[in-house]
């Protein structure tokens, strides 16, 4: 059981960092918007912080995974393969959960 | 959330009503709400709980992580953390609706709050001139669809006893997406490159804390890393 007092904290701090960032612009557009840096990163980052949460987010589960981390390989190269194919997110997103939860209920 | 903001030209038809932008945006948010739902119930929280985090935090892929976070009772401070590394994309939009969102600050704010990756999306697509009223009325829906979704999937997990191993994989899945759709639109390659071998790197010198060295990793490339023809950032 989760204990409510605490998510809600939790859930506050997040709502908070959530609207801070997404405020940032509007707030300090002077700055951010004639800073070389920021522009650097802003073309970098979110293409390489996306593949380090997905990179992430893989390790995370195959390292919970005692069959090693074959289903979660099969998995995100079906997701890719099918986003880059038909640019569907949910489709995308679907097939490799249901994929995954066969392979490791059945195989796993 | 997903899709790729930089693609879509921005001349679409006056008359599309904000209904129809609404509709694949539904498609997507009323059934990943309910996996949000169902797995945030099922990892032991009140259904209110569900329908508080997609209200007042309202950002897909940041609330499908701190599931596992809440669940596993990690301080405040480290989800926070988490929330912002997340997120930190969010910036890099806002930029290129500065001069679009209606100036009046109330409809001004909730855009802002609402600017998840398909608002964000929708509100680009909209002709320039579009009325505030319109763009606030897309990200209501939007938001809407989500907590519906949120909803239903929360009431489901409160009532299943599910012994499935591997649900969670559908965040794996929606960053696997996002970063499909940010390879699509980017100018190269390199940062995808560079995440793989700063990750490596970092699983190797700090296993512990990986992500948060691999980012500082990243950040350092980016910050240093020779690119080519800028593209445009802002209007």
């Amino acid at each position: 059981m989760i204990d409510t007092s605490y998510a809600l904290g939790a859930l506050a701090a997040m709502a908070a960092v959530t609207f801070g960032l997404r405020a940032l612009p509007f707030l300090a557009a002077r700055f951010l918007q004639s800073s070389p840096l920021v522009q650097r990163l802003g073309r970098f980052l979110p293409l390489a912080i996306m593949t380090l949460l997905l990179l992430h987010t893989l390790v995370g589960s195959a390292r919970q995974n005692p069959s090693g981390p074959w289903a979660e390989l099969i998995a995100v190269v079906l997701v890719v393969a099918l986003q880059w194919w038909r640019r569907h997110a949910l489709l995308s997103i679907l097939a490799g959960t249901v994929l995954y939860v066969l392979l490791r209920n059945r195989v796993g | 959330m997903t899709s790729a903001p930089t693609e879509k030209p921005p001349s679409s038809p006056p008359a599309i009503s904000v209904l129809t932008l609404s509709v694949p945006v539904a498609m997507g948010y009323v059934p990943l709400g309910m996996v949000f739902g169902f797995l945030f119930v099922q990892a032991g929280a009140p259904w209110w709980l569900a329908l508080v985090a997609s209200v007042w935090v309202y950002a897909g892929a940041a609330q499908f992580m701190m599931v596992p976070m809440l669940a596993a009772g990690l301080p405040v401070a480290s989800i926070a953390l988490a929330t912002l590394v997340v997120n930190l994309r969010h910036i890099f939009y806002g930029l290129s609706l500065l001069n679009k969102l209606p100036s009046q600050s109330g409809a001004r704010w909730y855009l802002v709050f609402a600017l998840t990756d398909e608002t964000y999306s929708v509100l680009t697509t909209l002709p320039p001139g579009t009325r505030a009223g319109q763009m606030v009325t897309v990200a209501l829906l939007n938001q809407g669809w989500w907590v519906l979704g949120t909803l239903l999937g929360a009431v489901i997990g409160a009532q299943a006893q599910m012994g499935l191993v591997g649900l969670d994989f559908a965040l794996a899945a929606l960053f696997a997406v996002l970063a499909v759709e940010q390879w699509r639109s980017a100018a190269s390659s390199a940062p995808l490159w560079v995440a793989v071998a700063s990750y490596g790197m970092a699983l190797v010198v700090m296993p512990q804390q990986a992500l948060l060295v691999a980012i500082t990793l990243s950040v350092l490339a980016g910050l240093f890393w020779p690119q080519a023809a800028p593209q445009e950032v802002a209007p």
